[in-house]
């Protein structure tokens, strides 16, 4: 929480790492652990709290804690989903605190395989932006169907990172693994959205 | 008509079972026709909820703990308002169970 105040506070930017001036927001990490173990999921549900539980939609435990504010998708197989972390830290944190509360439950969790799957940032370069230019001339990454969503989906080759850019100038980075593919992606398409700065009318 | 034992929590379901429990051991009313009249009051009272009560509450509170498990959704509310057309009462905590009714007619 801290860190994420204070990228976007008064901290002075790493302008060799990030040029543009500007840090892409973290917004949701998605990171998977193996707790390597067999469990009873209506046994998890009738014991834990903040738990939801109904197979015949979905066959897992949906849990949730505050702290950090995470949900987690716990699977009969012993494989478990976290989300909704703002920090990759915070995200293993969070998985640690699951594997704990089912530790607790009385099921011999381990925590195996941790890794982070996915990294959304965010954020704005506070202009706007013509999409149809930028998908004209970057067709070979572009999708721009504004009858379908009102974004231009950029699906950028190296780092393979898919953004999401929108007239308004806020960007949507996700696909990375390490948060350095998301700053390196947002560094690579500045320059290409300067160019298709919208000359306010 | 299938019915939720969901209301013999409740202080008046309580009171039956009690009394029940008492005219049963004290032989004045035998098991079975004890447990009938339960499931007469299972039934009443959906009933009686679904037809005869026209008034609405509503709560409001800080969720402190949720649970949905066998199709019933649990929820305990700190802080919690209750409100009607008349009054608004405040409880510190309450504990709330709730089924899907549309499972009685399944």
């Amino acid at each position: 929480m801290a860190e994420a105040a204070a990228l976007e506070g008064s901290e002075p930017v790493d302008l060799a790492k990030h040029p543009s001036g500007i840090v892409p927001t973290l917004q949701n990490i998605v990171s998977t652990v193996n707790l390597d173990c067999k469990l009873d999921l209506k046994a998890i549900a009738l014991q834990a709290r903040n738990a939801e539980y109904n197979p015949k939609r979905f066959a897992a435990v949906i849990m949730r804690i505050r702290e950090p504010k995470t949900t987690a998708l716990i699977f009969a197989s012993g494989k478990m989903v976290c989300t909704g972390a703002k920090s990759e830290q915070q995200s293993k944190l969070a998985a640690r605190k699951y594997a704990r509360i089912i530790q607790k439950l009385g099921f011999p969790a381990k925590f195996k395989d941790f890794k982070i799957q996915n990294i959304v940032g965010s954020c704005d370069v506070k202009f706007p932006i013509r999409l149809e230019g930028l998908a004209y001339s970057h067709g070979a990454f572009s999708s721009y169907e504004p009858e379908l969503f009102p974004g231009l989906i950029y699906r950028m080759k190296q780092p393979k990172i898919v953004l999401l850019i929108f007239v308004s100038g806020k960007i949507v980075l996700t696909g990375a693994k390490v948060r350095d593919e998301t700053y390196t992606a947002f560094e690579n398409i500045y320059p290409v959205l300067t160019e298709f700065r919208k000359v306010q009318q | 008509m299938a019915t939720f034992e969901l209301y013999r929590r409740s202080t008046i379901g309580m009171c039956l079972t009690e009394t029940l429990d008492e005219m049963v051991s004290s032989s004045t009313l035998s098991p079975e026709l004890a447990i009938q009249v339960l499931v007469q009051f299972d039934k009443s009272m959906t009933e009686a909820l679904e037809n005869q009560v026209k008034s609405k509450v509503s709560i409001k509170g800080h969720l402190h703990t949720y649970r949905f498990c066998d199709n019933v959704w649990t929820f305990i509310l700190t802080e919690a308002s209750f409100k009607n057309e008349e009054t608004t009462e405040q409880v510190g905590k309450v504990k709330i169970v709730a089924c899907d009714s549309k499972l009685l007619s399944q």
